[in-house]
């Protein structure tokens, strides 16, 4: 019988570094679930994501924060939204909670370990991340909760602006290293 | 290059894959008498226009819809930008 | 102080502070404000440099970018960097200079008797000379010209500064800040759009900082700081000097170089240069214009510079290039030349005016020429002397030439705008085809008069700005006078007998053009070419329009029938580390690691790089000789015991919706819709021209949930492909796909005790035993006491085995605690080497085979194409040439000898056959050492292979000039009946 215990390990070991005006962080807790819009159902999602977040579904290149700011829906594509959620501490669900909270209008699938998740936050964020994101993040062409899938130093990332200053990244797990050390040359090469 | 994503609005062309003629979404029947001379031309041959051309490029950095861009292949400029899906359904791909 | 002997009063320096630097390691001084040419002037060195070809002595000709002739090697060690413009080079505390393409010093070059020889060394000299012998090319030739070509030197060593690149987005990019530019990005920052203003020089203002003129009543440059104030201190504009852009790309994309650190001693850690990219929606170029020479004999010594650039040294700089100076001119404008050094006070000799009219200004103490020229002059290493046409010699150690101006239409060229003539400023001026989004104004739109810039910058951004919808104040053009610029057509002077040069970089004279249209040149293009006009560093800034006028001479057209050329980005030259940016070494891309990364480090793997992964290769254990020894124990082990492999890096794509089967029917040539719940299936994916293309397993988890895997390097493609499948082929099938490849931590259990050791980390009540978990079956369960995992019973290596999945980031410790509880089976973990080992043992195919150039028949696979129904690929796999009967198929091969290695890549001759290329019979994909049977195996493609098992064939490697012979087996050494992975 089992009598092993499986330890789970952030991919960036819970980095966190404070530059002159620029944090960055890992959040590493990230629950991230996909929900694909199934075909022909648009309007049944729009009012399943009612239901469970007392929100609208954004239109897509937006994001919304739950009504009890818990949970951000992201709209990603046409047919495709994403739910971002603190990860409980033992909770090892995090598809079926949205699935649950959704019912079976969407297709949802765990997305939490395939992206790594990191928080540049401070006056100074722009201007480290004009040397590596192509889409203008200027506050008034990229407004809060604005968000969008790009690549930055040959990586695929979801950027959302998530407060006045504040951006979380995320990228591909595997190569979490290679995403971190783009950002700090971003942040070193500002400063 | 800038591509003006229809849900997007302008990305930058280093987002997308570049496939080729957009003559791709036509898929003949399989079930056609000559169905093996119609694959033929669908798999190999192409229009080469110095001017306007439909072409199939892919968003792979970013919503991965696939889209079909009027690109005028002497200017670069592009005079129309559409879902894929919705061209293909436009065309009778209804399956 | 003293050494800066013609350092004069006034200009935009800092007096206050001195900077040391040497030339050629001789000490001298300026002040912060100085380019090196300016400081170099104003200690009185004029001669800077060695010519290309003629090794002839050269010095400073331009105050710009356009400079064609003082190149210099700029600092030491690593940093040293060759063909670096004095005149753009700004002056910092401790610069070392030196000059370049010498041997000896710069005073005494002996490579200078290269110039007695000139008369072999005509146009397309290296054409016409080193054709024969032939054998005497490679050894004499070519060692000769590549130790006498180039200008500098390459320090031979890793660049140690770094660099980087970025993105920028504006409304509007004004490029250029003269008069037009700031008046321009004036108007549209005060509307509110979003601007950046990028000047290649380190000092805004273009040329009001290198004139004498008034704006609204105070000067030039005082205005131009004012403005340049003013633009800095708004939220809305982004000012950046020292900054180039340097192409025009489409749709309103710029390319600029900044140069963020290249004025100081040192970078200091941070990058030295970022290429930028600049997404503008509207451009206004504002270039100004360059000032072109006219060629006389002997017109490149030392001494000898363009009108405007003589104004520039002494306004901007307070340098006088010399104490007597003469000034040539075909225009007006050179005569502001004149007036401003007279009211410095500079000695002026003379003033020679090609065109036989009235004086356009009289110049206080100068003798003045009207309808004469300057023939030649004389002073080996600077000017000393001129001759007139009348032969009246002058003196003069400095002669300012001007032969008008050309507005820099350069970067209106790059998406295949061509120039027009206009015959009232004779100069091209940009075309009606534009970059998306451009507009030009001032100079570089011909219009010449500082009032004409003002007002042409103001309205070009006047209607720049309603156009993209933001309220314009009505803003009033700067006022400024009109000034005189009236010009000729005068490019050359007929009367001059000695060479007259036009493209000073690589060496090109009047007589080169003049030869070439004898041999037959008539397009400017080959002229080029033929020539090497204006194909230097400095892209013939300077010598382009003269030599297409010098053509039109010749042909008997006009300048614009003969053509102009095309200007292609970069506007100046930009560093290959620029362009590299931070792409180098170890961060040339990204790498991905494995969730079990950590473990394997920790436990002796060598990692091999497979795409962006590094993937575990071995595992070598104390005392292991070689990989071979680690790679055969770990084999051994797998198929006696039990043995664990990161499997992670295969693709893994969700695939849900209600038409998911019917969507993997069409992707997959088998079939799919009956695939049960809880179960897998192989599949094989075709291109559509009916060669296979990728293979893997999917699993169904549920009615409308299927997991697919693919091969590791075809993971991006295949759901490339799939999003093309399903949007624009079967756009009504409600299918949706997902990358879960770094979502989960999959691995390898394979061999007899497989079970038995998952059996220790699954939690209960799940049923492992055979019956309820056998072969293809697959579940959803919880391992370890709670965490999720997905486990498949499949079986790469022929045993018996299974692949568990766990979230990623419990794959660490999940590899840790698989080894934990195989510890009583002597559980070994294995790498890609031992994984390729089993595979071909076992006969799977893997990318050696499906290369691309394979069907499924040739890969044995023929089954698999479903006859029932159709799948992408299916049709054109039915082609006859496809389907020959002597087709070639995979088969293994053993070697008739077992202590002879296989070779991959060998190719097969039937016995008793020649060697060569019509007996070939196909060829060896795959070969490894099997440790199972102690001998090398092979997989290979060989005409009607299934027909031929037992045959002795010839495996032949020419390249390697080895042959062996070995018997045609089945593909499947390992267990062909397939009872153990069924166990």
């Amino acid at each position: 019988m089992a009598d092993f215990t499986l330890t789970a390990e952030p991919f960036l070991g819970r980095f966190e570094q404070h530059y002159d005006d620029v944090k960055l962080r890992e959040i590493y807790d990230v629950a991230f679930v996909s929900a694909a819009i199934p075909l022909r159902k648009l309007t049944a999602a729009k009012k399943a994501v009612s239901a469970a977040f007392g929100v609208d579904l954004p239109e897509v290149g937006m994001s919304a924060l739950s009504q009890d700011s818990d949970m951000r829906i992201l709209r990603l594509g046409n047919d495709q939204a994403f739910v971002i959620f603190p990860r409980a501490q033992h909770d090892t669900g995090a598809e079926p909670h949205v699935a649950d909270l959704l019912g079976d209008v969407f297709y949802t699938t765990d997305q939490s370990d395939v992206w790594v998740t990191l928080e540049i936050a401070g006056t100074g964020a722009r201007r480290a991340l004009e040397r590596i994101c192509p889409l203008n993040i200027a506050p008034d062409a990229f407004g809060i909760g604005a968000t969008a899938r790009t690549s930055m130093e040959h990586l695929g990332t979801i950027i959302i602006r998530n407060g006045e200053d504040s951006f979380l990244l995320m990228s591909a797990s595997s190569s979490a290293h290679s995403f971190l050390h783009a950002i700090e040359t971003s942040i070193a090469n500002t400063a | 290059m800038i591509i003006n994503h229809p849900l997007l609005g302008p990305r930058d062309a280093a987002e997308f894959v570049y496939l080729g003629d957009a003559a791709l979404i036509d898929r003949p029947d399989p079930e056609a008498e000559n169905a093996d001379e119609q694959f033929y031309e669908y798999g190999y041959l192409r229009d080469n226009p110095a001017g306007a051309h439909q072409e199939l490029w892919y968003h792979e950095q970013g919503d991965r819809s696939w889209l079909v861009v009027t690109r005028d292949t002497l200017t670069h400029e592009i005079t129309g930008v559409k879902l894929a899906r919705d061209e293909a359904k436009k065309r009778g791909r209804n399956k | 102080m003293s050494q800066q002997t013609h350092r004069i009063s006034g200009g935009l320096i800092d007096r206050s502070s001195t900077l040391e630097f040497t030339f050629n390691g001789k000490k001298m001084q300026g002040h912060p404000g100085d380019t090196l040419a300016s400081a170099l002037l104003a200690n009185g060195q004029r001669l800077v440099g060695r010519g290309f070809k003629y090794h002839r002595p050269r010095g400073i000709f331009t105050a710009g970018s356009e400079e064609p002739n003082a190149l210099v090697q700029l600092r030491s060690g690593a940093h040293q960097e060759p063909n670096t413009r004095a005149t753009v080079t700004e002056l910092f505390d401790g610069l070392t200079a030196t000059s370049q393409n010498h041997r000896g010093s710069l005073e005494f070059d002996f490579m200078a008797v290269t110039d007695l020889l000139s008369p072999f060394l005509s146009a397309g000299f290296y054409y016409k000379t080193f054709m024969w012998p032939k054998a005497f090319w490679e050894k004499i030739y070519e060692p000769i010209i590549r130790s006498s070509a180039g200008l500098g030197s390459l320090s031979m060593q890793e660049d140690p500064d770094i660099y980087d690149k970025g993105f920028l987005h504006c409304d509007l990019l004004v490029i250029g800040s003269g008069p037009a530019g700031l008046a321009a990005a004036l108007s549209a920052a005060r509307s509110g759009a979003q601007v950046i203003l990028a000047d290649e020089d380190y000092h805004a203002g273009g040329r009001l900082n290198a004139e004498t003129y008034d704006i609204d009543g105070i000067s030039g440059s005082d205005w131009a700081a004012q403005t340049l104030a003013e633009l800095s201190a708004m939220d809305n504009v982004r000012v950046m000097v020292r900054t180039t852009v340097y192409g025009a790309y489409d749709h309103g994309v710029f390319g600029a170089l900044e140069r963020c650190t290249d004025h100081l001693a040192s970078s200091d850690g941070k990058p030295r240069q970022v290429l930028w990219r600049i997404y503008s929606k509207r451009s206004l170029l504002s270039a100004g214009a360059t000032e072109r020479p006219i060629a006389f004999g002997n017109n490149d010594r030392p001494g000898i510079m363009l009108a405007g650039a003589v104004r520039t040294y002494v306004n901007r700089y307070g340098v006088s290039p010399g104490k007597q100076v003469a000034i040539f001119t075909n225009n007006d404008d050179g005569w502001r030349t004149a007036t401003d050094l007279a009211a410095k006070g500079v000695d002026i000799s003379a003033v020679i005016d090609a065109r036989d009219i009235e004086p356009p200004a009289s110049v206080h103490g100068a003798a003045v020429y009207m309808g004469s020229s300057v023939v030649d002059t004389a002073g080996r290493k600077g000017l000393r002397a001129i001759t007139l046409a009348s032969g009246e010699r002058l003196e003069a150690d400095c002669l300012a030439v001007s032969g008008g101006w050309n507005p820099n239409v350069h970067l209106t060229c790059h998406q295949r705008g061509k120039p027009q003539w206009r015959n009232e400023i004779n100069a091209f001026v940009p075309g009606s085809t534009l970059p998306a989004g451009m507009r030009v104004a001032g100079a570089a739109n011909g219009a010449l008069s500082l009032g004409a810039a003002l007002r042409d910058g103001t309205d070009c951004a006047t209607s720049i700005m309603a156009d993209l919808g933001f309220k314009s104040k009505a803003s009033k053009a700067p006022t400024a006078s009109d000034e005189a610029h009236a010009s000729s057509a005068y490019w050359h002077v007929p009367e001059s007998r000695p060479r007259a040069w036009l493209d000073m970089q690589n060496d090109v004279t009047v007589k080169d053009i003049k030869q070439s249209f004898k041999e037959g040149f008539r397009s400017v293009e080959h002229l080029k070419r033929y020539t090497t006009l204006g194909m230097a560093t400095d892209q013939g800034k300077t010598s382009n329009i003269p030599a297409l006028a010098i053509m039109a001479e010749c042909t008997g057209k006009t300048i614009p029938e003969t053509g102009t050329t095309i200007f292609r980005p970069p506007y100046t030259p930009i560093p290959m580390g620029a362009l590299a940016g931070r792409a180098r070494g170890k961060d040339f891309r990204p790498y991905r690691l494995t969730p079990s990364h950590k473990w394997a480090e920790n436990n002796g793997a060598t990692f091999v790089e497979t795409g962006n992964w590094l993937r575990a290769q071995w595992f070598a254990r104390p005392g292991e000789k070689g990989w071979r020894d680690s790679v055969d124990r770990e084999v051994e082990m797998t198929r006696a015991s039990v043995g664990i492999c990161d499997v992670t890096t295969l693709g893994k794509i969700d695939i849900q919706g209600k038409d998911a089967a019917e969507f993997l029917n069409h992707v997959y040539t088998n079939a799919f819709l009956k695939l049960p719940v809880g179960k897998v299936r192989y599949g094989l994916m075709l291109r559509e021209d009916g060669i296979a293309y990728d293979d893997g397993t999917t699993a169904r988890l549920g009615e409308n949930h299927f997991v697919m895997t693919t091969t590791t390097a075809n993971a991006v493609l295949v759901f490339r492909r799939l999003e093309f499948a399903r949007q624009c082929l079967w756009p009504g099938l409600d299918v949706h796909l997902i990358s879960t490849t770094d979502g989960w931590a999959q691995f390898a259990v394979a061999g007899p005790n497989s079970r038995n050791l998952l059996s220790k980390v699954i939690d209960a009540p799940f049923d492992l035993s055979n019956d309820a978990f056998p072969f293809m079956a697959c579940s959803e369960l919880t391992i370890c006491g709670g965490t999720p995992a997905r486990l498949f019973r499949i079986s790469f290596s022929g045993e018996m085995a299974y692949e568990i999945a766990v979230p990623a980031r419990f794959g660490n410790a999940m590899m840790g605690v698989l080894m934990e509880a195989g510890k009583e089976y002597d559980a070994v973990p294995y790498g890609t080497e031992a994984l390729g080992v089993m595979r071909i043992e076992k006969g799977h195919a893997a990318g050696n085979e499906l290369n691309g150039q394979t069907t499924a028949l040739n890969l044995g696979l023929g089954g698999f194409v479903s006859k029932k129904k159709d799948c992408i690929g299916k049709t054109l796999s039915q082609r006859p040439e496809l389907n020959r009967d002597d087709a070639i198929r995979l088969v293994g091969f053993k070697p008739v000898d077992h202590s002879q290695p296989l070779l991959a890549g060998s190719h097969f001759i039937t016995k008793g056959d020649t060697a060569n290329m019509a007996n070939d019979q196909g060829w060896m994909t795959s070969v490894a050492y099997s440790p199972t049977f102690g001998h090398s195996i092979g997989l290979g493609f060989i005409k009607r292979g299934h027909e031929r098992k037992g045959e002795i064939i010839r495996v032949v490697n020419p390249a390697r000039n080895i042959e062996v012979e070995a018997e045609i087996v089945s593909p499947h050494f390992y267990d062909p009946e397939g009872g153990l992975q069924r166990g």
